[in-house]
């Protein structure tokens, strides 16, 4: 017994350095691959830490809700719509500030929405988020007739420099917020009550009811959380865009279900670890940027997701395997 | 078959209940009483009513007719927290544990130790997990231990802990020998043998006489919905429950 619970502890402790391992090797590949190694270059990875946490903001929250063991298609819609609702109050000259509370508030209504209907109108999450994905696709698409549209933040400059700017003469605000949420949702759900009730939910939902965990209040909030993460990354997007797009967020849905698995989340969820969420996110970014330094086309992008993923599934399929032989000593 | 009424020493007592699902009457007039610290093995084939009785004594279902007494004060157990506040911990098979959380996670799941921001006391949970087991005699090394990698029959023990940990004083263990091998089956008739060691009184259904036989003070047989049987086990012998449980009635035998 005790040889198991050594193996357990350090294969659990080896899957997140087997994320970070595979993080490595991908930022290596994508030097190597890229024109002059641009990828490594200190402007690469400023502008990397710029855009990168909008997706990362996003997978992070995706992640969360998939070990409650739901799933949330409609994160990308919800991005643009959230990026529709930020344009909106620009255009009505209402205080930034202001302006951001609206946004995260709409945010968590979508949440409330996907939550609702998933736990008390008992549909798979899968299909409501689909849903949810179409309609607010949809209505983003029709509110703003598919036309792009400006901000003007220059009257409001500390509003820009707080979320956009660069802090300590290098460092961008979007990646000290990125990592500033990583941090809190990191402490949420490894060391809070709340976090063992996330878990709970996910790996047994019978067994947590029995113990009194209102499961229902669980994926909820959940989903809230979600929704807030989404309308804040919509936010730090629309501002360093100054243009609200209603393409934005296309694909970034299975993205982040991806980086999650890439992270060590299981499908099913109950299982899962916020810092290899994050570096799992951090995975998907790089892939991406070191696709388009290396000058190939968009679609290459998806295959080599899939075999990241897959790697990252036999990766666990075999931890599991080596777990269960040493449980037979 | 008689019942002691106003007794200081009976702990739960059902009076005349009925259970009705539509037009099917589960449960006909059943008393049932448990003392405190007995054993009581509940026996009786599929579809006799001892689910029913259970989940009326742990609030998943309501009565619709008859009293429930706890420690002879009259009582109304509407939902499983009710049930939960007067001391009453149900084990059932699939609900028990998250197979993926360690030993001290589920020990305390849903009521963890945890300042006022939230944040749990790991230390507490991982010493207080340990004592739990160990006072049924359950030794295990980590309280970080995944309980999917623990045995049958010691994850039967870690569920058991954490009733007697929460105070219960009354532990259901609906079917808790299914599917275990033989020496997981001894350690949970030991953990049940425990229990009473602590005065703590046991429900224990099962369908193998043998088992409930090894650790039950006295034998109740459901039968369509009504109570046939009430003995004290050493009164009484396997073959002749087994005989009553597949006719369904009382014979001349008695």
């Amino acid at each position: 017994m005790n040889n198991n619970n050594k193996l357990m502890g350090f294969l659990v402790r080896n899957r997140i350095a087997g994320v970070f391992a595979i993080l490595v090797a991908v930022v290596v590949i994508g030097t190597l691959y890229s024109h002059d190694n641009n990828f490594i270059r200190i402007a690469n990875l400023k502008n990397l830490g710029t855009f990168g946490p909008e997706f990362g903001i996003v997978a992070i929250g995706v992640g969360l809700l998939m070990i409650a063991g739901e799933f949330d298609l409609s994160v990308g819609s919800v991005l643009a719509f959230c990026s529709l609702v930020f344009t909106w109050t620009n255009e009505l000259s209402i205080n930034p500030f202001i302006g951001l509370l609206i946004t995260l508030a709409a945010g968590v209504m979508t949440g409330l929405i996907n939550g609702v209907i998933t736990v008390k109108g008992k549909i798979v999450s899968f299909i409501t988020t689909l849903g949810a994905m179409m309609f607010w696709r949809g209505l983003t698409l029709m509110l703003s007739r598919g036309e792009m549209q400006a901000i003007h933040l220059d009257s409001y400059p500390l509003f820009t420099h707080l979320f956009t700017g660069e802090w300590f003469g290098f460092l961008p605000a979007q990646a000290v917020w990125f990592l500033l949420l990583v941090i809190i949702l990191t402490l949420v759900l490894h060391s809070q009550r709340f976090g063992n009730w996330i878990f709970s939910t996910g790996d047994n939902a019978l067994a947590a009811r029995a113990m009194a965990i209102n499961t229902d209040m669980v994926k909820t909030t959940t989903f809230i959380i979600v929704g807030v993460l989404t309308a804040f990354a919509a936010v730090l997007q629309t501002i360093r865009l100054s243009a609200f797009s209603s393409r934005v967020g296309s694909g970034w849905e299975l993205s982040a279900i991806a980086a999650a698995v890439v992270g060590g989340t299981a499908l099913r969820g109950g299982i899962g670890n916020m810092i290899g969420i994050f570096l799992g996110a951090l995975i998907i970014i790089v892939i991406e940027n070191a696709l388009v330094l290396a000058r190939l086309p968009y679609e290459w992008t998806f295959m080599v997701f899939g075999v990241v993923i897959l790697f990252s599934l036999l990766l666990d399929l075999f931890i599991e395997k080596r777990v269960q032989r040493a449980s037979a000593i | 078959m008689s019942m002691n009424s106003g007794n200081s020493d009976v702990l739960l007592r059902l009076e005349g209940i009925h259970k009705w699902f539509g037009k099917v009457h589960a449960l006909q007039g059943v008393d049932f009483e448990v003392k405190k610290g007995e054993v009581v093995g509940l026996v009786g084939d599929n579809g006799a009513g001892k689910s029913t009785l259970i989940k009326v004594i742990s609030g998943y279902h309501r009565a619709n007719e008859g009293k429930i007494f706890w420690e002879d004060n009259e009582v109304k157990i509407s939902s499983p927290k009710d049930s939960r506040a007067l001391g009453v911990e149900t084990l059932y098979q699939e609900q028990a544990l998250a197979p993926h959380l360690s030993i001290a996670r589920n020990v305390f799941m849903g009521r963890e130790p945890s300042s006022r921001l939230g944040f749990m006391d790991k230390k507490t949970m991982n010493t207080e997990s340990m004592e739990a087991l160990a006072s049924i005699g359950l030794h295990l090394r980590s309280p970080d231990v995944m309980v999917s990698t623990l045995s049958g029959g010691e994850r039967q023990g870690v569920a058991i802990a954490r009733a007697i940990h929460f105070e219960a004083k009354l532990v259901i263990l609906d079917e808790p020998t299914i599917a275990l091998s033989v020496k997981e089956v001894q350690e949970v008739l030991d953990f049940v043998r425990e229990l009473k060691g602590k005065g703590i009184s046991v429900i224990f259904i099962a369908h193998n006489l043998y088992h409930v036989y090894s650790v039950a003070d006295r034998i109740v047989v459901i039968a369509h919905g009504q109570e046939l049987v009430n003995m004290q086990t050493k009164d009484t012998s396997v073959d002749y429950i087994s005989k009553i449980i597949v006719r369904g009635t009382l014979g001349e035998e008695i």
